[in-house]
């Protein structure tokens, strides 16, 4: 990862099962925000505090002194252990951060413990420092975050920590982006009629809704692409039609987008009703079959076993259960139907 | 694998494990049932598995993502912090944080001689010339600080005792805890800043004394300090060591790369720090409540002298096990049942001191 350059803030971590992952690194205007927002409580709950002190010992004249410990004692929690006492039971959230979408993790992915959440609330003393001047600006503790790749500051970078940004972005495909257009007939392409996953895969991502590009530029981004794939199919699309010129020539500024689409309506989307479905049925159905024996199989061989061993055999339906879980995996998972599932962040095919 | 049958076949595993994840945080960790648990972690590893799958064949950026937000999620969820208890909280301060300060003395003595020296030539100095001490300290402090020790502070135990004092314990709280902790946080600026916070407030405190010896208040303010003083005087120097430690993990790695070092450094020096808030508030309750106390000077020297006494048997033995020791024995010479609720010495007898 160190060699690539990288655009982004993203924080690639490697779990214990050996996958990458990646968390989104929240930057200064997120945290600030949420560091706004935390102090507004602080002080709301101190003056809210001050004020109900304030209040009883209006109305009965004599509460001052207890009132005023209180009150000291409150305002230390809160420029203190707010902080600390938050992230280390709120899994690493203050209510700002959650506000923000933002958490505390350690810089491996782990949640944060007591010492860490302590320490590095602590160490907002020297982060919260202008290097001249009176005013808290922060400014030791921005250096420290555009110093580092992880964008820590002191008390980060001391304990270990680096503060993520949990909101999820969907990017989708713009929605109704392949709505009414054909598919590529079989008949028009000589050659060899596939486009691998991994160019689908890259053309999907130039239609990708997120992605500010004029329809100019996508058109000269498309050329490269669709050129090669052009000739990979040998497609030939029959150059203008004698009868009506005018319906290819109108099309022509948006030709090599609107093939890219057309590939994508033909090759990455779902062909239901074709004979793949057929194929589909009899995968099931072999599986089940197989899955049938094998089971016989086995129930077979214990029930011998259980007879050599001496066994009551009405052992054999408790074993049925079991035997019947161990094969759950090897069920064949049951085609979801795709019109009932409206929330799922990956079903953008319901929208086309 | 055709990248639309992959998806299809294991969209119900994913769907099924967001709700769980969903379900699961809203809980407790003690309230998940076994078979929760269970699922859960299955999914989670074939969902490792699909992302792998999805990263190395290049399906898509949208589809990477939702499963990358799965396994952070999924990861957040498995992989916690153990559980915190207070049991855990309470033999830190019994055992680990004496235990710890004794395995980083050196930087306790090179704290307390940071606060020591200033503290007793700025004492010398004001006691002999008090034209000196006005240019250390204001005039006003000097002479505010003298009036109030000229007179015992209080005659009687009454409602106005009681008020008074635990606004001043609130106050000794917020100011004495928050200039340990701000004296320990300095300390990232490679130990400069607990440097200069150890020197000036041995200056301070040493210039404030020697000018109470010199108006003759000396038994008023000594009977008055030497019990919370035991604690927060101690404190203030273990916060500084917390301090140095850190800075010295910026300055100095030794084996270590410098941010490793400083990791190792700083939570051992946060650990030191804790442990001094917390002697910070016991100094405050005695200080707040005891110190004051309309009683004979003997007796606020004898208690100040044994909580001296405290302070040093919490400091130099706790956490060494000399008391489970010596509990086995007790418990080998025949009471079975004493082990159920041991509890290390020092503890039991600070909680008594306050």
């Amino acid at each position: 990862m160190s060699a690539k350059q990288k655009v982004d803030t993203r924080v690639t971590v490697e779990t214990p099962e050996g996958v990458d992952f990646q968390f989104m690194i929240a930057g200064p205007g997120k945290r600030g925000m949420s560091f706004f927002i935390d102090a507004i409580i602080k002080v709301g709950f101190g003056v809210l505090a001050f004020l109900v002190f304030a209040f009883a010992s209006g109305v009965s004249g004599s509460v001052s002194g207890v009132a005023g410990g209180a009150m000291l004692f409150i305002w230390f929690l809160m420029s203190w252990l707010y902080g600390s006492c938050f992230e280390a039971f709120w899994h690493g959230q203050t209510p700002g951060k959650k506000s923000q979408n933002l958490r505390v993790v350690r810089t491996n992915g782990t949640p944060i413990g007591w010492f860490e959440a302590f320490g590095r609330n602590l160490l907002l003393v020297p982060d919260g420092m202008l290097v001249l001047g009176p005013i808290a600006l922060n400014t030791v503790g921005l250096a420290s975050m555009a110093a580092t790749s992880r964008m820590q500051r002191l008390g980060d970078l001391v304990f270990d920590t680096m503060v993520i940004d949990e909101t999820r972005e969907f990017i989708s495909r713009t929605p109704g982006i392949i709505h009414g257009i054909e598919r590529i007939p079989r008949a028009h392409c000589v050659g060899r009629f596939h486009v691998p996953e991994r160019t689908l895969a890259v053309i999907e991502r130039l239609f990708e809704g997120d992605r500010l590009i004029s329809a100019g530029r996508r058109e000269e981004i498309a050329r490269t692409l669709a050129v090669p794939l052009k000739k990979h199919l040998g497609y030939d699309d029959g150059g203008p039609d004698a009868a009506n010129p005018n319906a290819y020539f109108v099309r022509t500024p948006t030709q090599h987008t609107d093939f890219l689409k057309r590939i994508l309506k033909t090759f990455a989307e779902d062909s239901a009703g074709t004979d793949e479905q057929s194929v589909k049925v009899d995968v099931k159905a072999v599986l089940e079959e197989s899955r049938r024996t094998t089971m016989n199989a086995v129930l077979a061989r214990r029930a011998e076993a259980n007879r050599v061993a001496g066994e009551p055999s009405d052992n054999v339906a408790l074993e049925d259960s079991t035997v019947a879980d161990e094969f759950e995996s090897l069920e064949f998972v049951e085609e979801v139907d795709e019109s009932t599932n409206g929330g799922h962040p990956e079903d953008w095919r319901s929208k086309l | 694998m055709n990248r639309e049958r992959f998806i299809r076949q294991r969209r119900s595993d994913w769907q099924q494990f967001e709700g769980l994840l969903n379900r699961m945080k809203g809980h407790r960790l003690s309230r998940w049932s076994g078979r929760d648990i269970t699922r859960l972690s299955q999914l989670y590893r074939s969902i490792c598995y699909d992302l792998s799958l999805v990263q190395s064949r290049e399906w898509g950026a949208r589809l990477e993502q939702y499963l990358n937000d799965l396994v952070a999620q999924g990861h957040n969820c498995l992989y916690r912090s153990p559980p915190r208890s207070l049991d855990t909280a309470l033999s830190f301060l019994s055992d680990g944080f004496p235990a710890l300060l004794r395995r980083r003395k050196n930087f306790f003595f090179v704290a307390l001689a940071l606060f020591l020296i200033p503290f007793l030539a700025a004492m010398v100095t004001a006691a002999i010339d008090p034209v000196l001490a006005e240019r250390l300290v204001d005039q006003e402090h000097l002479e505010q600080a003298a009036s109030s020790y000229e007179n015992e502070l209080y005659k009687d135990v009454d409602s106005k005792y009681a008020e008074e004092r635990t606004m001043m314990t609130g106050f000794y709280v917020w100011n004495n805890v928050g200039i340990a902790f701000r004296c320990f946080a300095l300390g990232a600026f490679f130990g400069i800043g607990t440097v200069v916070t150890l020197l000036f407030n041995g200056l301070t405190l040493g210039t404030v004394t020697g000018y109470l010896i010199y108006k003759g208040c000396t038994d008023n303010f000594f009977s008055f300090a030497i019990s919370h003083g035991s604690f927060e005087l101690t404190a203030i120097v273990i916060a500084g060591a917390a301090g140095l430690l850190l800075g010295w993990g910026m300055i100095h790695p030794g084996e270590h790369s410098r941010v490793q070092s400083l990791r190792i450094h700083g939570v051992e020096a946060v650990k030191l720090a804790a442990g001094a808030g917390f002697m910070l508030v016991v100094a405050a309750l005695i200080e707040g409540y005891f110190s004051p106390m309309a009683i004979p000077h003997a007796v606020k020297y004898a208690v100040g002298t044994m909580l001296w006494g405290v302070v040093y048997v919490y400091l130099m033995y706790g956490g060494r096990g000399g008391v489970d020791v010596a509990m086995s024995l007790v418990d080998r010479a025949g009471t079975g049942k004493a082990t159920a609720n041991r509890q290390p010495a020092a503890v039991s007898v600070v909680e008594s001191s306050v």
